[in-house]
């Protein structure tokens, strides 16, 4: 049987894990909402930028130079994996569902015959990927602190991205990345991002197309397209940045949340051994007592 | 008159979003004036200053873009541009001692953060739109 001043201590050391957790609770939590706003803010100049895109897009007849960014290579034969995770832990299931969806989609492509490499964006993915399949990373990017510099960085990874693609390293690009669907959900999502996937924005173009005429294009529409589909790389990279960002935030809110409420309960339940072996000694002590005296 | 709704939007953010009476951005051939009824017109842009006017045709904000896209139809205007600042906010110490680093290195990229710090100057500089 444990003695008292074990179980005290214990209480101790379980308080004072439940100030950390919900204090790293109340931290994600402010920073939940401000990367919330961010990702919301930056919704329009993507959603506009998608919606001149897919005006544009059938345009686009001939694959040469820039505009392979929309019309592929042609071929479907290297790919290239970009995992999204965050760069510090403590968050759940948040980074190990990144990893758990990337390695399959790896193996599954692999088991179609396709050469696959890895671009890990978060220490995360870049740590688990390391161990298990080191020789397909090319490269890797951490800490992005996507709150403040995160459009830089997507840049970066953007013109990274463009440079292998124009020197035939790849064919098509693939994003894996937790899309935030609300404070406490997030969802694993794959994303095509090269070559670009207009299907989606398809339907708008017809609303858009049956509405009203066509545009006038200043220079041309080619010279457009050519400015406008590595921008639209960078976006699509930034925009998930964000979201990533925002879900890491609300997936360490709850998994801090969760991990405050066992504390508790686990404080709880010791308090109450404590109090048991408490009176139990004090017990002890009467019956010693009394049949002390009582032999007398 | 007639009002054309305006959107100036950068990656970070919704910088700008009303009715006005006149705009003038910097297009890749030739900057212009778009006034409400404008025919669709899709251009990108050059650095340079995209100004804002009111139906009376005073002068509300101007701003300076280093490049982007604007879509324009009748009813409304939009400007994606990279990155936007006030052309009030715009230091002109500082640009030009930028310039002069810039100057001195070599490189593609150099060159384009040459290009958009000379329309910055350039910006600041000149005083034509202000009154149209």
């Amino acid at each position: 049987m444990p003695s008292l001043k074990d179980i005290k201590t214990q209480i101790n050391s379980v308080g004072s894990t439940k100030k950390i957790t919900s204090a790293m609770k109340m931290v994600a939590a402010s920073k939940l909402r401000r990367s919330q706003e961010k990702a919301e803010a930056a919704r329009p100049y993507s959603s506009r930028l998608e919606e001149m895109l897919s005006s544009l897009a059938s345009s686009a007849a001939s694959g040469e130079g820039i505009i392979k960014l929309l019309t592929g290579t042609g071929n479907d034969q290297n790919y290239i994996v970009v995992p999204v995770s965050a760069d510090r832990g403590l968050c759940g299931g948040f980074n190990s569902s990144i990893n758990r969806e990337t390695f399959k989609l790896v193996k599954s492509l692999e088991g179609n015959g396709k050469k696959v490499q890895l671009m890990p964006v978060g220490k995360k993915s870049r740590d688990f990927f390391n161990r298990v399949m080191k020789d397909q990373i090319i490269e890797s990017f951490v800490d992005l602190n996507v709150s403040s510099t995160g459009y830089e960085s997507a840049l970066n990874i953007s013109n990274k991205l463009q440079e292998l693609y124009f020197d035939g390293e790849f064919d098509k690009c693939i994003l894996v990345f937790n899309k935030f669907k609300s404070a406490i959900s997030q969802e694993v999502t794959q994303q095509q991002l090269i070559p670009l996937d207009v299907s989606n924005s398809e339907k708008q173009e017809e609303k858009e197309n049956s509405s009203n005429a066509i545009y006038d294009y200043e220079p041309d529409e080619e010279t457009i397209l050519k400015d406008l589909l590595p921008k639209n790389v960078s976006i699509q990279i930034f925009k998930v940045l964000l979201e990533s960002d925002a879900g890491e935030q609300g997936a360490r809110m709850a998994a801090m949340d969760n991990a405050t409420r066992n504390a508790g309960e686990m404080i709880d339940s010791l308090t109450l051994k404590y109090n048991r072996t408490r009176q139990a000694f004090i017990t002890k002590e009467l019956i010693e007592i009394i049949s002390g005296a009582e032999s007398i | 008159m007639a009002t054309i709704s305006f959107d100036l939007v950068s990656p970070e953010n919704l910088i700008f979003n009303d009715e006005v009476g006149t705009i003038i951005v910097p297009g890749k051939d030739g900057d212009l004036g778009i006034l409400p009824g404008h025919s669709k017109v899709m251009s990108s842009l050059r650095p340079g200053r995209v100004m804002v006017y009111n139906e009376d045709k005073s002068l509300i904000k101007s701003f300076f873009v280093s490049g982007g896209f604007a879509e324009i139809n009748p009813e409304k205007c939009i400007v994606l541009a990279e990155s936007v600042v006030e052309v009030n906010s715009l230091e002109k110490t500082s640009i030009e001692k930028e310039i002069q680093e810039l100057e001195n290195k070599e490189g593609k990229e150099t060159e384009e953060q040459l290009s958009v710090a000379k329309a910055k100057l350039e910006a600041i500089n000149v005083n034509y739109y202000d009154k149209i």
